[in-house]
């Protein structure tokens, strides 16, 4: 008799057991099991309501009607019906003791919401200004000026669609915040100046020395008149023992002098660079092929005879071809990264039809300084070619080829030029008050609890 | 002595029942934990598994317009961040629709058309199916699933007078509430039913906007008759959320028609193909041709349509079918914007036609369904998601289950 006591005691035990754990192990309702993401949902609804700005501007607008009414039903139209919403927007300042301080909410929940999830989402208001402060390229070592060829007396090639004189203004606008010294060469004398090493723009910070020269006319290079057949320096212009036609290949191998001995980065945007030479006035009645006069042809011996000049290498006549048709090419990692540091996006996708072989690279004494685009098998798409002379360490020269089929992005010049030289930019404090505002979305599913 | 081992018995039978009913008292609460359990972790894989999806662009990341083989699933724009989505991607999703077969080319077609008067047929082949894709995303064999892309504006079309003038009455709702006083652009594409050969069109543009229960009405004067053709694009915008409708008129009698086959996301190429050649088997042999006019549409940043030469012979012709000698389809590249295709055409017998084709799935706001079919799971979990395919507001639905098998209990 004792033990079926016994064994009553033990089954009291496991019941209050089975009780108490029954109790304490409350499951959850079936919608808190499998829930929807309501935080996601929620976080998704601002970002869609905020892909115009929309949102930000109802966000300061607490007080228009319209704009809040407007937000209101969006909200509602971009929700399921299920789902109620409570949308609360706060002022972010530290003005009254506390962050965050409220403005004003909508919510179409009639009563408590039981289970619910929300998501913040801060915007600012449209009157912010955000600046930053670049660095000057070069400025530590006496200042880096950019010269943009807009040679009124020249024509350019492979910048269909545009003028070089527009470029000019795009490279000049994209440009000119990170140099000390920005000049725009307006016409041909001017360049035959800066040839003879003399500033230009009567501004004390010029530097001929170690300055950007950007070619803004594509595969044609402007040419002063004096180094036409003929003219004082003709002997540095043009060269009687080259083909009919092809003649001024040597103004390209002066041009590569007046690199090296300047230490000059010059700029093809587009193309072959020294493709031809162009002069409206000694030029006017030659034509390229295609119809557009002022310029002649150099060929493919205009980018040799640069590159001689460039090593200082005695003037020859060649006409080699260096660069080939490689097709799509893709901006290099280190490129994409300095996108979006100094937020210039060109597609990172481009053709490439006169990409120069790496064959240059010992012929010239060439190494690349920064390669814009990944190489293409035996050739570079896009890259900046420094120039050492032999046993030396120093640059003395430097060529930023974009082989890039027409028409020009001069968004990958500029990406180029900043990417190789990285100035800095040093944002500014942003001390503004009441320009920040925090949007909260508290989503509930109907019926919850 | 006798006693006291009946006591034991009795103790004994007492004790084993009683163990017995527990155990099965406490393993059912033990069945239901577990089973919620697993149910939680469906929840967190759906929400996982979505973003997953949303937040990648592939790999490589142009597979959506590229020949190269797909290694990684990701619908993510490759342009863009967060949840803005590749038009052509979705594109190549192979639609739950049966699929359409073509003798000419000898290839079936993913039917992702979405309405009359609209097309999108993608070869099977650049297809991607929804075993290819679990078998991407790792859950071949653990995990069913369905997306679903629905756009978050619907456009509904009633036409309270037919012609002179037509006069459409459009409802503009959201998900959850009629879009009220959202700015209203459209463009009625008017087929010119004139004596040239290879119908040409023209387009009425306005403004309007919708009131306070999402209604906004059009009034067409240039429309006098029924059996004009005719496309309604309607575009409409409200804080952010955008969407695109469209409804297309042909004359009920129009038996002939021209359609439009993807061939190359690469190329970019479209096969112009004669209705009767398609399907299996194709129609009885009788001789039809069709004169068309293709040309290519894209939504401009003020929402108005903007067209985009195609400067190709192909992009005027005919196309014959029970000639037995002449070609009953043609190919034409459209270029690499999305936007839309319009081909406009004529039959031999004096009726005139127009088909859209979207070219990117945002451009039409076509709905896309994808994957397996969830009916008759034993449990479904379900996330939403709001994202963009072009500019175009979309839900993004996924619903997911466990394939591996378990009892629900509880």
């Amino acid at each position: 008799m004792i033990r079926t006591i016994e064994v009553l005691f033990v089954i009291i035990i496991i019941s209050g057991a089975l009780i108490a754990t029954s109790y304490f192990a409350v499951l959850p309702s079936a919608r808190e099991v499998s829930p929807i993401n309501l935080r996601r949902l929620s976080f998704t609804t601002l970002q869609t309501l905020d892909s115009d700005f929309d949102l930000s501007r109802a966000a300061f607008e607490t007080d228009n009607a319209t704009a809040w009414g407007r937000l209101q039903v969006a909200l509602s139209a971009s929700l399921p019906p299920n789902v109620v919403y409570n949308l609360t927007v706060y002022d972010v300042s530290d003005q009254q003791g506390q962050v965050y301080n409220y403005v004003d909410s909508i919510s179409n929940a009639a009563s408590q919401i039981a289970t619910s999830e929300v998501s913040a989402y801060a915007v600012a208001s449209s009157n912010v200004t955000f600046n930053f402060t670049p660095e000057k390229i070069g400025e530590k070592t006496g200042g880096t000026t950019l010269y943009i060829l807009n040679c009124s007396d020249a024509n350019g090639w492979w910048i269909t669609g545009y003028t070089a004189q527009s470029l000019a203004q795009d490279l000049y606008n994209l440009l000119s915040p990170y140099f000390i010294e920005t000049v725009v060469v307006q016409n041909t004398a001017q360049l035959r100046q800066l040839i003879d090493n003399q500033t230009i723009s009567g501004s004390p910070s010029e530097r001929v020395q170690n300055a950007v020269v950007i070619n803004t006319f594509g595969e044609s290079v402007p040419m002063p008149q004096e180094y036409y057949q003929g003219q004082i320096r003709q002997n540095l212009g043009y060269d009687p023992s080259a083909p009919s036609g092809y003649n001024y290949v040597k103004y390209c191998w002066t041009l590569g002098n007046t690199v090296r001995m300047y230490n000059w980065t010059w700029t093809s945007i587009v193309g072959y660079p020294f493709y031809y030479v162009s002069n409206n006035v000694v030029f006017s009645s030659s034509q390229n092929n295609w119809g557009i006069y002022g310029m002649k042809m150099t060929s493919q011996g205009g980018s040799r005879a640069f590159l001689q000049g460039l090593d200082n290498q005695t003037y020859t006549y060649d006409t080699n071809g260096l660069a080939s048709d490689v097709g799509g090419v893709t901006l290099t990692t280190k490129t994409i990264e300095f996108t979006n540091y100094y937020g210039i996006y060109p597609s990172s996708y481009q053709t490439s039809t006169r990409a120069l072989s790496n064959s240059i690279l010992q012929s010239y004494h060439l190494s690349i300084g920064f390669n814009v685009f990944n190489p293409v098998g035996n050739n570079n798409p896009g890259a900046i070619y420094n120039h050492k002379a032999s046993g030396s360490s120093n640059i003395t020269g430097s060529l930023l080829a974009l082989g890039l089929t027409r028409t020009p992005d001069v968004r990958v010049t500029g990406l180029s030029l900043l990417s190789y030289y990285q100035p800095r930019l040093y944002a500014s404090q942003y001390t503004a008050t009441g320009t920040s505002r925090l949007v909260i979305l508290q989503l509930g599913l109907v019926g919850s609890g | 002595m006798a006693s006291g081992a009946i006591d034991h018995m009795v103790s004994l039978i007492i004790f084993i029942a009683a163990i017995t009913i527990f155990i099965g008292l406490f393993s059912q609460n033990m069945q239901t934990s577990i089973a919620y359990e697993r149910h939680n972790v469906l929840s967190t894989k759906t929400s996982d598994l979505l973003d997953n999806m949303l937040l990648n662009p592939g790999i490589p990341i142009t597979w959506g317009q590229s020949d190269d083989a797909i290694v990684g699933f990701g619908l993510q724009d490759p342009d863009y961040s967060q949840y803005k989505l590749s038009s052509f991607t979705l594109m190549r999703l192979a639609s739950t629709q049966a699929a359409v077969y073509y003798p000419r080319t000898a290839t079936y077609y993913s039917n992702n058309s979405a309405r009359l008067g609209s097309c999108l047929l993608v070869p099977s082949a650049e297809s991607l199916n929804y075993s290819i894709i679990s078998k991407l995303l790792g859950i071949n064999g653990t995990y069913g699933f369905q997306l679903t892309l629905t756009p978050t504006i619907t456009f509904n079309f009633q036409k309270t007078s037919t012609c002179s003038p037509l006069t459409v009455q459009v409802n503009v709702d959201g998900t959850g509430y009629p879009l009220a006083n959202a700015h209203v652009s459209y463009s009625l594409i008017i087929i010119s039913q004139g004596a040239n050969n290879y119908p040409s069109y023209t387009v009425v543009k306005g403004v309007s906007a919708t009131d306070g229960a999402g209604l906004v009405e059009l009034v067409f004067p240039q429309i006098t008759s029924e059996s004009q053709s005719y496309a309604l694009i309607i575009y409409s915008k409200l804080d952010g959320l955008k969407g695109i409708g469209y409804y297309v008129n042909n004359p009920p009698d129009l038996t002939k028609t021209v359609i439009p086959l993807i061939d190359s996301f690469q190329n970019r190429t479209i096969l112009l193909t004669h209705s009767d050649s398609i399907g299996q088997p194709s129609q009885p042999p009788g001789y039809s041709e069709l004169s068309y006019n293709a040309s290519f549409v894209i939504l401009t940043e003020d929402y108005t349509l903007r067209q985009v030469q195609l400067n190709q012979q192909s992009a005027v012709g005919n196309l014959s079918y029970g000639s037995g000698s002449e070609l009953d389809y043609t190919s034409i590249t459209v270029p690499n914007n999305d936007g839309i295709f319009i081909i406009s055409y004529k039959s031999n017998s004096g009726q005139f036609g127009v088909v859209l084709m979207p070219w990117g799935l945002g451009s039409l706001a076509f709905p896309l369904k994808f994957g397996g079919n969830p009916a008759g799971q034993d449990w479904v979990t379900t996330d939403i998601r709001q994202v963009t395919v072009g500019s175009i507001a979309y839900q993004a639905q996924l619903g997911l289950w466990n394939l591996q098998g378990y009892s629900r209990t509880g």
